[in-house]
Parts: C-alpha cells; sequence; structure tokens
C-alpha cells in the first residue's frame, strides 16, 4: 500500500537527497556515505531488476528529485560538467531479485540548474529535517564545492544491510 | 394628471432627438471617446485585509527564480509578486504590517559564483525592495517548511536555520537592520519561537534545544531538555503550528502533541489521537507540506488527511479534518475539490481557509466555518509550498 502509493504520487517535493543513519536494524552504520566513487558497470537485469529512469526502480525506495539515469548520467554516475555532492543521505532497499536490503547512497549532482527529468519522490524510511541524516527534503549540494545548485540525484549501492 | 403628462411629452421628443443626434454623431465608433490615460501608473497595495495571504513559490523547476504571490481571497485576485532569488522559503510578515521580509539567495552568475545570502526588506504597499541585510551564506536549502525561519514574537529578531551541513541559527536585528550573530544548534534543527527573545529546536534525538537571547539578540542562554520525542517509534512531523503559548504537531501515527512555553521551559502537554482505531486501521494519516492550521480565536485545528498508512507523511489530502482543540473531538469533515498539501486559515471571524499543492499552481480558497468552497486562483508560480498570513 505504502509503496504503491509513494509511486503513484508524483509529487514535485524535492530536493537533494539526503545521507543518512541508518536505524532500521535499531544500529546505526555510516554517518554518511561519501560520493566520490569509481563508476561501475551496472549488475545485470537479473541482479539488478528494473528500469532506473523510473521512479519504481528499487533503489529509489527513498529518492527525492530528478533521476540522473534521465539527466545524461547514470544511477551510479553524475551528468557531464556536475560535481557529486561529496555527503548525502543513505536509505536502505530491498532488492527483489536476492532478497536483501541494499544500503543505498543517494548522491546528489550539483553546480547546474534542475535537470528537469523524471521527478521522483518516495519516502520510505524517511524522517523529518531534525533527523537530517535521515531526512530527504535537504539539499545535500549544499556539502559540495559547487555549493546548493542541485541537478540531480543517483542511487548508488553501497553495500548490504546488515 | 393630465397637465403633468403634457409636460412630460416634450421632454421625452427632446431626449429622443438628442439621442439620434448622438447617435448619428458616434456612429460605428461607439458612444464616447475614451479619455486619455496617463503613462508610468504602478498601483500600490492598501492595508491588507484578514482574507489576504502570501503563496511562496520555491519554483522546483526554477530554482533561481523563487517567488512570493499575494492574493486576496475573496476577490481571488492576484494583488502583486516578489521576485526572491535561489531555493526560496518564504516571506516572514511582522505584526506591524509595514515591510515585508524575504530571506533570499543568489549566484552572481544565474546557478554558479558567488553566493549572496541576503534578507531582504519590502516595502509592504509597494512590494519594492527598500532594504537589505547580507547574512552568512549558510541558510538551509531545503523543502519550505513552517519553522526554517521565524521573528521572535516582538519581531525584533529575525531567526534563520542554518545547514552547511552544519546547524546554527542565524539572528537579524529588524531595527538596525544588521546581521546579530550566528549561534551553534549543533544535533538541532529549525525554529519555533516562544516568546520575544526565546525559540526552540527540535533534536535529532528527540530532545528539544531552547534558546534564550540578550536584548541585542546574541546569545543568553541555551538548555537541552530531556527526550520528548520517541522519534525512532513515532516522530513528530516538524511542521508544527502555534496558538498562543503552544505549539501543536502531530506524529507520524497521529498523535497530537501540545508543546506549551512556560516561564520554566517548554513542557510537553498531554498528547491526543487525531485518529481512532478504526481510523488508524483504515490507514488514514495527516500529510502535506504544511499540514496543519489552526484559528486562534475558535480553537480549531485544520488537518490534511489521506488513506496511506505509513511512508505517506508528504502526501496530499483531498480531505481537512477540522478539530476542537478544547474536546479533542472532529467537529468538521471538509471534502477538498483538489488534493492539497498546504493549508493556512485567515484569523477573522468569518475565516477562510487557503489551500495549495506543490504539485499544481493554484490556490483553492474555502470558508472556513461552513467548509464550502468558494474559488480558485489559477497559475500562481511553479510550485507553491508555503502559506503566509499577512
Amino acid at each position: 500500500m505504502t509503496r504503491d502509493l509513494a509511486r503513484r504520487v508524483s509529487r514535485r517535493s524535492f530536493l537533494g537527497n539526503v545521507g543518512a543513519l541508518l536505524f532500521t536494524t535499531g544500529v546505526p552504520l555510516l554517518p554518511v556515505a561519501r560520493g566520490a566513487a569509481p563508476t561501475a558497470a551496472r549488475p545485470d537485469a537479473a541482479a539488478d531488476p528494473g528500469d532506473p529512469q523510473t521512479c519504481e526502480y528499487w533503489r529509489h525506495c527513498a529518492i527525492d528529485g530528478f533521476l540522473c539515469a534521465c539527466c545524461g548520467g547514470s544511477i551510479q554516475s553524475c551528468p557531464p560538467g556536475t560535481e557529486a555532492s561529496a555527503i548525502t543521505w543513505v536509505g536502505t532497499c530491498h532488492n527483489p531479485a536476492d532478497g536483501h536490503d541494499y544500503i543505498v547512497s543517494y548522491n546528489d549532482c550539483c553546480g547546474k540548474s534542475q535537470c528537469g527529468r523524471c521527478l521522483c519522490n518516495r519516502n520510505e524510511g524517511d524522517k523529518p529535517l531534525y533527523m537530517p541524516f535521515k531526512s530527504n527534503d535537504y539539499n545535500w549540494c549544499a556539502g559540495s564545492k559547487v555549493g546548493i545548485a542541485y541537478h540531480c540525484s543517483t542511487a548508488r549501492v553501497v553495500g548490504v544491510a546488515k | 394628471m393630465t397637465g403633468r403628462s403634457e409636460m412630460i411629452r416634450p421632454r421625452r421628443a427632446w431626449a429622443g432627438a438628442a439621442l439620434a443626434v448622438a447617435a448619428c454623431v458616434c456612429g460605428p465608433r461607439g458612444w464616447a471617446q475614451l479619455p486619455a490615460e496617463p503613462a508610468g501608473a504602478v498601483e500600490q497595495l492598501t492595508q491588507p485585509t484578514p482574507h489576504w495571504v502570501w503563496v511562496n513559490d520555491m519554483a522546483f523547476f526554477a530554482f533561481p527564480d523563487g517567488k512570493a504571490f499575494l492574493v486576496d481571497g475573496d476577490s481571488g485576485k492576484m494583488l502583486g509578486m516578489l521576485s526572491t532569488g535561489y531555493s526560496f522559503t518564504s516571506v516572514l510578515i511582522p505584526k506591524t504590517g509595514a515591510v515585508i521580509y524575504a530571506p533570499e539567495i543568489y549566484f552572481s552568475r544565474g546557478t554558479r559564483g558567488t553566493r549572496t545570502d541576503v534578507v531582504t526588506i519590502y516595502d509592504a504597499t509597494r512590494l519594492e525592495p527598500v532594504g537589505e541585510i547580507e547574512i552568512p551564506p549558510k541558510r538551509a536549502s531545503l523543502m519550505p517548511m513552517p519553522g526554517a525561519q521565524a521573528l521572535t514574537d516582538d519581531d525584533r529578531f529575525l531567526l534563520i536555520y542554518n545547514f552547511t551541513p552544519s546547524q546554527s541559527v542565524t539572528v537579524v536585528d529588524t531595527h538596525s537592520r544588521k546581521f546579530v550573530g550566528e549561534i551553534e544548534t549543533a544535533g538541532c534543527a529549525l525554529v519555533y519561537p516562544t516568546g520575544p527573545r526565546s525559540f526552540f529546536s527540535i533534536c535529532g534525538d528527540g530532545a528539544l534545544l531552547e534558546t534564550t537571547l540578550t536584548d541585542a539578540g546574541t546569545l543568553a542562554r541555551r538548555e537541552r531538555t530531556a527526550e520528548l520525542i520517541d522519534v525512532l517509534k513515532d516522530p513528530l512531523s516538524e511542521k508544527g503550528v502555534r496558538r498562543g503559548d503552544t505549539w501543536l504537531f502531530a506524529s507520524f501515527e497521529g498523535v497530537l502533541h501540545p508543546l506549551r512555553a512556560t516561564g520554566a521551559g517548554v513542557e510537553a502537554q498531554p498528547t491526543w489521537p487525531l485518529f481512532t482505531p478504526q481510523e488508524l486501521a483504515q490507514h488514514w494519516r495527516t500529510g502535506g507540506l504544511q499540514h496543519l492550521a489552526v484559528h486562534g480565536a475558535s480553537g480549531r485545528l485544520f488537518a490534511v488527511v489521506h488513506q496511506g498508512g505509513p511512508g505517506t507523511h508528504k502526501d496530499p489530502g483531498e480531505q481537512v479534518w477540522v478539530y476542537d482543540l478544547a474536546s479533542h473531538r472532529r467537529v468538521q469533515t471538509i471534502t477538498t475539490r483538489n488534493k492539497l498539501g498546504s493549508i493556512q486559515v485567515s484569523q477573522d471571524s468569518q475565516p477562510l481557509l487557503f489551500g495549495c499543492s506543490i504539485d499544481s499552481n493554484r490556490l483553492d480558497i474555502y470558508d472556513a466555518t461552513s467548509g464550502k468552497y468558494l474559488r480558485t486562483v489559477e497559475s500562481l508560480g511553479l510550485t507553491p509550498t508555503v502559506l503566509v498570513l499577512p
């Protein structure tokens, strides 16, 4: 029900997705996720099912913003000429292919105006602004060198949530 | 009687002749020439009525171009607009109503270059900038919502929440029109005024950070309460509303938490449920961006609700449930024409209920007492967020 609604609702809510502590297992994991990671090939579709250009894609369970895969980037890389935010929020999303919950880092890509394509807002596990590292209502380009100009958001797998 | 009729007839005949001449002279061009109109005319606003409202637009699809639209709820007429820069949250209106404050962000090259944060002061009748106060380039870029900024109760100091991602509050003196300083609020977010020199912030562990200012706007005292909110089990939405000395917050699961400011600090008052167990089972929840509004005199609380369950705390709703704050009972249900995420209610004796959603750029207006739909104002910016009363 929750997921269906979140997928249906196309709110222009916003911003830069935020990095976070993971309390879902009751154990804080990473306070932040670092953005500068080498680009890797995406796993095959059987292990990583779905279309990263859609809001329904499993890694987007707590994203809020424009999908970089629609903007010249990919699920794990920023579009040309933008800068990946150094810190961000991480969510926990369930991969239907292998049944594992993964830590997903929603690094924003910064330095240009909004991409404006594939806006997606899902709030599974999202918390209020007073829990910054669990809230997707902050613009995490605030932590980038180029400032708060928000362009789009990635959804990079960091690891398996245990 | 006969004589009177005879006296009238000649007059009618004369009038008929005059009309015929006029029709001949004016011909197809109409009845009269329009007078010449002065060039360069610019409107000025009158004193605001209780039914005016500011519709703040974060312009999420055109982030450098934030706006605030002023609308007359009675006529549905747009009265004017402010241009308010990048990642705009909302205007702030002091009680005198003479000026308007707008925290604004600008980049020297549009979306890049040097960032400059200012508080722009606008004349409230001409909607022209009459002053500007530069502040540290730290204002939180976030989803606009109540709590991102506020005036102290006497309107002397403007408080602006910063997130860099270090957390602090910028203090601006509205009398001297100068930046006073920055007060750290590490681990705690947003600003909720409780008096002329005090406000609280909500901390990530569920405590409150109470900050007291000196008369100069500097830090006088800072105290952290016990953990008042169970942030893991059922966090409070940060979108609170205030009635007198009490801030009202709804939790994700629909429990109302009154936080009352006393001389000894902020105290958590007894909570009460907005939903019955049956309604919760039917997945009723509050949701939206500014999902609560309160009418102070009547003690009515307005809440945007929807059926969605956990994780839908930002979803807009198609109903507004109205509660009596004294009895804690739901006294009215307003079914809205469109989904609403933000609501505001005027504070007069015949209040209007304003509603908008970030999904559309329209403002819907209802009679807040009867719940009757009155009118819609279309095409107000791109992504309207917070509604503010002048």
